[in-house]
């Protein structure tokens, strides 16, 4: 029960970084991530509460974060702009864009917001399962097909994969597409795994985490699937140790994750193997 | 190839910009003051907050009491979210358009309108709970001690572990006040019993992290507990019904949540006092200080849910009314920080 608890809190974050392995294999890094997670946690309660029909939410949170990610690309890829300025301004678009959304739509409700969550069975739900499916699925894809050498060379060296014959751009959309819909899962997990309730901000600094993760597990899906893991336990047990009472001022609790993420990342950091055309806007030369 | 870095570049300030005018864009910011109004002309109120005012817990309670100015004085009224550095601008703004009431939904409020009332002695500055005060600043301090209080003499007399607890936000002097409050209201009821620490899980809005610590309280043995966690409460109440165990709500009367484990709310019912106070601004009879809004005033309450009254004993509900009468009158007076 305990372990499925922590696959549980875990999963919006692994999800997220599962899906960032791929964007970022590709050489792209994703830092909309955390807005690409927002609009579909806000979407999918949407549409849930409306329908109450917690599936087609999962299918709105998922088509939002698709759009996101759309705009996303078309920026990066198409225009070619630099990826960390880009993402954060989706950040900020998709904070905006929910948060008037969600005071419009339910503002003047003098109840906190309960919407139908998707069902489990002991704790374990869909999205868990496709979760832990997804680990295997992606390192295969990326280490065992055609299609995953290929958004590998995007990553490491676009010249050459371009030279082979490869769109670049079209690989590195795929994955962000991909990306994407883990992003929607991600925010899906939040309001209708979680939560059955949305929240402004409510996905309060995940996707950073998730991209942390991606280098925290050195780009390989199995590691950053047990990176995310890792943290996960790391905040279940800070809220338990605030409640044993110790002295200790609660905010170095809640930073508990990030230290054993810094620890980590001191203690096992050396050799870093990024991408090496990692956030390398690609263009074809003329 | 520059041509298009230029249009992106465009396009992510275009973005941007959007986006930062977002939140502040309230449907609540009705008021149209494009030209400077007329002194004396029409009566303008201000409500500054520390957060939406969706929250269906402490802010919104706030801009339920400016509404309420507004209907029944014909003011006209704007509402806006400040923090930090933000307050002191903020409040200089509406004192330079000529507004006679600035309300600062907050402790935090209070500091910056010191600074600032001294440079315009014709608009009142009244901050929710703060020390500081002049000829135009003053201050609410709701007792909502008072009802959490009562909350925790209701825990002490429902555990049946014998262990209650509490999930906040953060650690806000008001916060902290209200906790305190509570535990000592459940030893008054059962002097045996263990209150947990209080657990805070940091940011506004994070519902999955409230309903975490809150399942974190339940496994180590809570089976009553009480939330100061605003517009995130809905995962303490969802982890408490999950568990089957009693919810308290607070600030707003969250009784009629989906969840149904609401057994009662601390409430604080502020029209009256925001009603109060503006019409004290509008009459020039305002002079500053601290105003305590208590349960004598009606300003606070405790609402038994009343779907689930039936869990609540007799004598309990009896001996629940007896302390609720001495605070009222006096005769019991709860602890209360300053701040």
């Amino acid at each position: 029960m305990e372990f499925i608890s922590l696959l549980q809190y875990s999963a919006p974050v692994a999800l997220a970084a599962i899906g960032e392995v791929l964007v970022q294999k590709s050489g792209v890094i994703n830092i909309g991530l955390e807005g690409s997670m927002l609009v579909a946690s806000f979407f999918g309660m949407l549409a849930c509460y409306s329908t109450h029909n917690p599936w087609l939410g999962l299918g709105a949170a998922i088509i939002a974060a698709l759009v996101m990610t759309l705009i996303y690309a078309f920026f990066v890829l198409y225009l070619a702009a630099d990826q960390v300025v880009v993402g954060t301004a989706t950040n900020l678009l998709a904070l905006g864009v929910t948060g008037s959304l969600f005071r419009s739509t339910f503002g003047n409700s003098s109840q906190l917001l309960s919407v139908p969550r998707i069902p489990a069975i002991h704790g374990i739900d869909p999205i868990m399962i496709v979760m832990i499916l997804s680990v295997p699925v992606v390192w295969f894809a990326l280490r065992r097909t055609g299609w995953g050498l290929a958004v590998r060379a995007c990553g490491e060296y676009p010249k050459a994969s371009d030279a082979s014959g490869f769109s670049v751009n079209r690989l590195r959309l795929q994955s962000l597409l991909l990306g994407g819909l883990f992003a929607g899962l991600a925010g899906a997990y939040l309001s209708l795994v979680i939560a059955g309730s949305f929240a402004e901000n409510m996905t309060a600094g995940r996707g950073f985490m998730a991209i942390a993760m991606v280098t925290f597990g050195r780009w390989k899906p199995v590691y950053v699937f047990l990176a995310a893991l890792l943290i996960g336990y790391a905040v279940s047990l800070q809220f338990k140790f605030q409640t044993y009472g110790w002295n200790v001022p609660y905010q170095l609790m809640i930073a508990l994750p990030y230290i054993v993420a810094l620890l980590v990342l001191v203690l096992v950091g050396k050799g870093a193997s990024s991408p090496g055309a990692l956030a390398q806007p690609y263009r074809k030369d003329k | 190839m520059k041509a298009k870095h230029l249009l992106s570049l465009l396009a992510v300030g275009l973005v941007m910009g959007c986006s930062n005018n977002a939140p502040t864009d309230e449907p609540g910011s009705t008021v149209k003051s494009v030209s400077p109004p007329k002194p004396g002309q029409e009566f303008q109120v201000a409500l500054l907050t520390p957060g939406t005012v969706y929250d269906s817990g402490w802010n919104a309670l706030a801009y339920a009491g400016l509404q309420e100015i507004e209907k029944t004085m014909q003011a006209s009224v704007t509402n806006k979210e400040s923090k930090g550095a933000d307050i002191a601008d903020d409040m200089r703004t509406y004192g330079r358009k000529g507004y006679n009431l600035v309300f600062g939904h907050g402790f935090e409020y209070n500091e910056p309108a010191m600074k600032v009332a001294k440079d315009f002695p014709d608009t009142v500055f009244v901050t929710s709970s703060g020390g500081g005060t002049a000829k135009n600043v003053g201050a609410f301090r709701f007792e909502l001690e008072q009802g959490f209080y009562l909350a925790g003499y209701l825990a002490g007399l429902q555990t049946r572990t014998g262990i209650v607890g509490s999930v906040s936000v953060q650690n806000y002097p008001s916060i902290v006040s209200t906790l305190k409050a509570f535990e000592a209201g459940a030893k008054a009821a059962n002097p045996g019993l263990k209150v947990l620490p209080p657990v805070y899980f940091g940011t506004e809005g994070d519902v999955t992290a409230a309903k975490q610590a809150t399942e974190k309280l339940i496994a180590a043995g809570a089976d009553v507990i009480i939330h100061q966690a605003n517009a995130a409460a809905q995962g303490v109440f969802d982890a408490c019904k999950e568990k089957n165990v009693i919810a308290l709500g607070s600030n707003a009367d969250q009784n009629a949540n989906e969840s149904g484990v609401v057994l009662a709310s601390a409430t604080i019912v502020a029209k009256p006092a925001f009603l109060e106070l503006a019409k004290e601004v509008k009459a020039k009879t305002f002079v500053g200080g601290v105003v305590k809004f208590g349960m004598d005033k009606g300003a606070i309450d405790f609402v038994l849910n009343p779907k689930l009254s039936s869990r609540v004993r007799l004598d309990q509900q009896q001996k629940l009314k007896a302390v609720a009468d001495d605070i009222k009158s006096g005769k019991l007076v709860v602890p209360e920080d300053k701040f």
